[in-house]
């Protein structure tokens, strides 16, 4: 069942212009958190344990406390970069109700002191950022936005900036670079973004969701927001299923929903006569899991991080028994090696590495120890680079060849997919 | 008590800290790669640089942190206290030589034809760390080779391992900006903007510290191996900064200079004229015997036997004329203790005041390029103005020309300059010199344009790199030098100049020197600086 | 008991050591007469030895295909070489594939002594010790051996090419 609470009026029409949001109620959660205190927002944000919803999931109200008190300027960053391959709910967000958003960086603005934030937004978005831009503008017309918002003396600027096509952006370090102007190259990590980020001032970096999602907290308080999802995971959360299901789209459910309902009541299941052979749960950065895991998860960060995969951004990618898996890892390889920034050699070379011994598989032409050497590899770029891009491409690379070992093996042994009816099913020589 | 509560928070902060095994006290603030290069520990790194900002890309100098557990960079990495760290477990080593293996996998198989074996980083960290058995069965990745960066650079992208060190140098240092990083992943490559080749005054120094041999110097490229050179220090002479230089060379003679780190005249760099100063001072530039040039006929005898003829010449015009009919003109390119010799000559046996000291560019003595290179092109001002000042020699230069212009002076002596590069009035002062009877002038190599005088004895001298002294840069630092090798072995030092002129009898070589044809292996085990 | 011995009568007469040398000699040179072939001396120049195919003669330098040296003056055979004969100068090639390559390579023959180390260290092929050793010299004729001589002597017909190419090497992107 989905729980409607971010995404409750999406399907309203008008909702998208600030006549229609406000109508349905928008912009009282900003005057209830105006009159409060910066420092009690933090604190009620930190109770909700709401955690970061583009990846990662580090509880925001930490993030939001590790900011210095020493008297510099404070940033506050959007991520609306949303490069992980499988996701695009933020674009949903960004297209109905991009007000919903602005609300929630308001708040969060106000709740860190930081007098100007900026939405950065990748660039493949034209439409979602004509529409987010529309909105700014109309919020600045009516006061929420520019010098004392709504008469209580915060004054803050915000600015949408677009990104141009790279994955290594939507890093947070990666994207302060590119605002900054320079190459979108991740930084060093110390000295942390919270100290020293954008222009070398404090800067908090959060996803689209979770900047929306602070609305909710401010709107229903802390305890209300843990009503929905587990424990450590409360809240709810949008989920992009997509892959052979008869249904795929954006799904808010509350965490700890289990993945096999996710798939079969709202994805509709999978299309007739076929079996259900893999879900990759988070993201093309998490480990894949088998039809086991699978009909065992649930949506929430402890069990799939149990699981030795993760939530990440809430992709879904469901993959039926009409897929090779070799073709699968060949193309996220491929997506991997293309998006690598090229600064720190084990991810520089290690993705091309991968690719090519892939796609000597793919070709007909790999051997046995190829296949060992994909987890070597794979096993031996993790943890050793600047950013996680490294950990994303080794992830799949591991537990593709792991647990479909098989497919594999065949494929070497035999020169052509183990699944018949794909293109690679035909003898390569 | 509370004084001395107080007293131990303004004592800055010193923390202790293991380093494979051996513990060691540092300053607050520092990382662990600078602690490794306090104690001289060897740790494998390439982007590192002390000169240069942190970039932690090569994530080659990975050390095991006790309670960490996963290995970390140490160049970025801060020193808590109490901190155990070791580059030498297993696990470090296990880090270490899968980024080698990462780095290697798209090199170009260049060793044969890549000046910088012998010296190359990849190459030492392979005999440490590597040694093992290649994997990667495919295809490596093809990048341009042999572009032409500048007047002095080429770079091969391939062997390029992105460290990034160029860039920031460019940066950083001469902040120039001509560097870059292209494209991003593997298809990277260092390159230069369209319109902006690689030509500042200091564009060698990329090559210095290039860790492989991505960039390579034309002046030396494919010159000689590494390893058949030695290499000594000494001070470059082209102008008055004094930068600290490495020469390399063998019995062929000098191939190189590359800069030795001083912290307190050159930092790690030094400039590109000073890179030149050595093409003057191998043989085949060089005035090997002493020359005669005598009304357009010029003969040759040793330098030794030269120099004992000007003495004879000197006493039988001190006879005739006295002191006041002998001059010297002296240059600011010779060493404290030449000077001290010569002048005592002068002042004292042949009681003589006509020292007149040869200015080639006083009008831009104080140009500063902001980095390192001074208008100043003499390596010893300071020295001979103290010198002269000692002496009390003060004349002036007009009163050299009256002088002459009065054929006062018989004889002339001339301390020439060793760089005659940035003496461009040397034509100007041999017509000067055109009416003065015999002119003996002191040269390491041919001055043209001896012809036009009535009488010049060229004497070849030493140069620097050949004998020990002291010069004085232009803050008052004084630096000793020793000699480094023997080109010309028949010349004369200045001091033994002056002996000889004083009528002396010191022992000189008369053999005429040929450039060494066979290069004998020096196996000197050559660790460039990385 | 003392230990030098002292000398039997045979030992103090020379006559029986001649004797003795003689009965070996005429021995040996009957049994030539009447066997010729078992004879281990060779009738040089009628016959001639035949050496292995790793004999180690005078030096080759191997050609590419297209008849330029395969040398790219590394300078690992001067290194390797123990009686510091070989003297290689380097220059930059026109080709930038090719990037490297020796205009001097001089031999001192008089100094080689045929260890074959500088065939061992090339990494490309480009010296062998090759199978020629009747080249005299008199005196006075040169003895410093160039490419010319190493290369494009008339016995070896052109150039021997080199095992190893760099065409395939590029194309299979190693």
């Amino acid at each position: 069942m989905e729980v409607k609470h971010l995404t409750e009026h999406y399907d309203k029409d008008g909702y998208a212009t600030i006549k229609g949001y406000q109508k349905l109620g928008g912009y009282e959660n900003l005057k209830k958190a105006l009159k409060m205190k910066p420092l009690d927002i933090i604190n009620e944000v930190k109770a909700s344990g709401l955690r970061g919803r583009g990846g990662a999931g580090f509880p925001t109200g930490v993030k939001w406390g590790f900011l210095p008190n020493n008297g510099e300027p404070r940033y506050l960053l959007c991520n609306a970069d949303e490069g992980e391959p499988g996701t695009y709910k933020d674009r949903l967000m960004m297209e109905r109700a991009p007000h919903q958003l602005i609300e929630g960086m308001i708040i969060s603005a106000f709740a860190i002191g930081s007098p100007k934030s900026y939405i950065y937004i990748r660039g493949e978005y034209f439409y979602p950022k004509s529409i987010v831009e529309k909105a700014l503008r109309e919020a600045y017309d009516n006061g929420l936005l520019g010098k004392n918002i709504l008469g209580s003396g915060f004054n803050h600027d915000m600015d949408i900036y677009s990104g141009a096509g790279a994955y290594i952006c939507g890093e947070e370090t990666g994207m302060i670079s590119s605002l900054e102007g320079k190459k979108g190259q991740p930084k060093l990590k110390p000295p942390f973004p919270a100290i020293q980020g954008y222009l070398g001032k404090p800067t908090i970096v959060n996803n689209v969701e979770t900047l929306a999602a602070v609305t909710l907290v401010i709107r229903d308080g802390a305890a209300a927001f843990r009503k929905q999802g587990t424990e450590k995971s409360p809240g709810t959360k949008l989920f992009s299923l997509s892959g052979n299901v008869v249904k795929p789209g954006n799904y808010e459910v509350p965490l700890g929903y289990k993945l096999i309902d996710l798939i079969n009541i709202e994805g509709g299941g999978l299309k007739p006569g076929r079996k259900l052979k893999a879900v990759i749960p988070g993201g093309s950065s998490a480990k894949i899991l088998n039809k086991e895991e699978s009909e065992k998860a649930t949506l929430d960060y402890e069990c799939l991080a149990q699981m030795d995969t993760m939530l990440g951004s809430g992709a879904v990618i469901v993959i039926d028994d009409t897929n090779c898996m070799v073709d699968l890892l060949g193309v996220l390889m491929h997506f991997y090696h293309h998006e690598s920034c090229g600064q720190c050699t084990p991810c520089r070379e290690g993705t091309g590495w991968l690719e090519k011994l892939v796609n000597g598989i793919k070709s007909g032409q790999g051997k046995l120890q190829d296949i060992d050497l994909i987890e070597t590899v794979a096993r031996n770029m993790c943890g050793r680079t600047i950013c996680a891009l490294s950990d994303a491409a080794a992830f799949p690379a591991m537990s593709f060849v792991l647990k479909f070992r098989d497919e594999f093996e065949f494929f070497v042994r035999e020169g052509r997919s183990k699944i018949k009816g794909t293109s690679y099913a035909k003898m390569h020589h | 008590m509370f004084e001395k509560v107080a007293q131990k928070l303004k004592e800055p902060l010193m923390p202790k800290c293991t380093i494979n095994g051996k513990e060691i006290e540092v300053k607050d603030g520092t990382t662990i790669m600078e602690a490794f290069y306090q104690k001289e520990v060897p740790i494998a790194h390439y982007c590192y640089h002390p000169g240069l900002s942190i970039a932690g890309v090569c994530r080659l100098c990975m050390v095991e942190i006790e309670g960490m557990p996963r290995t970390q960079i140490a160049c970025n990495t801060k020193i808590t206290e109490g901190m155990k760290i070791s580059n030498v477990s297993d696990k470090a080593k296990d880090s270490v030589k899968w980024a080698l293996d990462f780095h290697l996998i798209n090199h170009p198989l260049d060793c044969p034809i890549c000046d910088q074996a012998g010296e190359c980083g990849l190459q030492e960290q392979y005999m440490h760390f590597g040694k093992y058995e290649p994997e990667m069965g495919q295809g490596k990745v093809k990048k341009r080779k042999v572009v032409d960066l500048g007047e002095r650079v080429v770079l091969d992208t391939e062997r390029c391992i992105l460290c990034s060190r160029c860039v920031r140098f460019t940066d950083e240092v001469s902040k120039t900006n001509e560097l870059g990083i292209f494209n991003r992943g593997d298809r990277s490559e260092v390159g230069t903007f369209q319109d902006k080749p690689l030509n500042n005054n200091y564009s060698v120094n990329t090559v210095d510290i290039c860790p492989v041999g991505a960039l390579t110097a034309k002046d030396f490229r494919f010159k000689q191996r590494v390893w058949l050179l030695k290499n000594r220090e000494s001070i470059c002479t082209g102008c008055s900064t004094g930068c600290n230089v490495n020469v390399y060379f063998n019995k062929g003679g000098v191939y190189r200079l590359k800069p030795k780190y001083n912290s307190d005249v050159n930092g790690h760099w030094m400039c590109d004229k000073g890179r030149d100063t050595y093409k003057h001072l191998n043989v085949e530039a060089r005035l090997t015997k002493g020359k005669k040039t005598e009304e357009g006929k010029t003969t040759e005898c040793d330098a030794g036997e030269l120099a004992k003829q000007t003495a004879q010449l000197i006493e039988k015009i001190k006879k005739e004329g006295g002191g006041d009919s002998i001059g010297l003109i002296v240059t600011a390119q010779y060493s404290n203790e030449e000077y001290a010799a010569m002048f005592e000559l002068f002042k004292i046996k042949l009681g003589s005041n006509n020292v007149f000291y040869w200015i080639n560019n006083q009008k831009t003595f104080e140009a500063f390029d902001g980095l390192l290179y001074r208008g100043d092109k003499n390596p010893n001002t300071k020295g001979l103005l103290r010198a002269l000042s000692k002496c009390k020699f003060d004349q002036t230069w007009d009163k050299l020309e009256e002088k002459i212009k009065a054929k006062q002076l018989k004889i002339v002596v001339v301390l020439g300059p060793e760089n005659q590069e940035v003496y461009p009035d040397i034509s100007e002062k041999l017509k000067l010199l055109n009416s003065v009877d015999n002119v003996v002038w002191l040269t390491t190599n041919q001055v043209l344009g001896t012809e036009l005088l009535k009488s010049c004895w060229q004497i070849p001298v030493k140069s620097t790199i050949e004998k020990s002294g002291t010069y004085i840069n232009f803050k008052g630092l004084e630096q000793k030098i020793k000699p480094v090798t023997n080109i010309v072995s028949g010349a004369l030092t200045l001091t033994e100049a002056a002996a000889l002129f004083a009528g002396d009898e010191i022992p000189f070589d008369s053999k005429t020197p040929v450039k060494g044809e066979r290069v004998w292996n020096e196996f000197f085990h050559h660790r460039g600086d990385l | 008991m003392s230990l030098v011995k002292k000398d039997a009568a045979i030992d103090r007469w020379f006559l029986p050591g001649i004797i003795a040398g003689l009965f070996f000699t005429i021995k040996k040179m009957l049994a030539n007469i009447f066997n010729r072939k078992s004879m281990p001396t060779l009738n040089y120049p009628e016959e001639k030895f035949e050496y292995s195919p790793r004999f180690k003669g005078t030096h080759i330098l191997t050609v590419k295909k297209d008849g330029s040296l395969r040398c790219t003056a590394c300078m690992l055979c001067a290194t390797a070489c123990p009686a510091e004969c070989i003297n290689i100068v380097a220059a930059e090639h026109d080709d930038p594939v090719v990037e490297k390559y020796p205009v001097k390579y001089e031999i001192d023959i008089l100094r080689c002594v045929f260890c074959g180390m500088c065939e061992e260290a090339c990494p490309v092929d480009a010296v062998r010790l090759g199978p020629e050793w009747q080249i005299p010299g008199v005196n006075g004729s040169n003895f410093i051996y160039d490419i010319r001589f190493l290369a494009y002597r008339p016995a070896l017909k052109g150039g021997i090419p080199s095992t190893v190419e760099d065409e395939e090497r590029h194309q299979a992107g190693i």
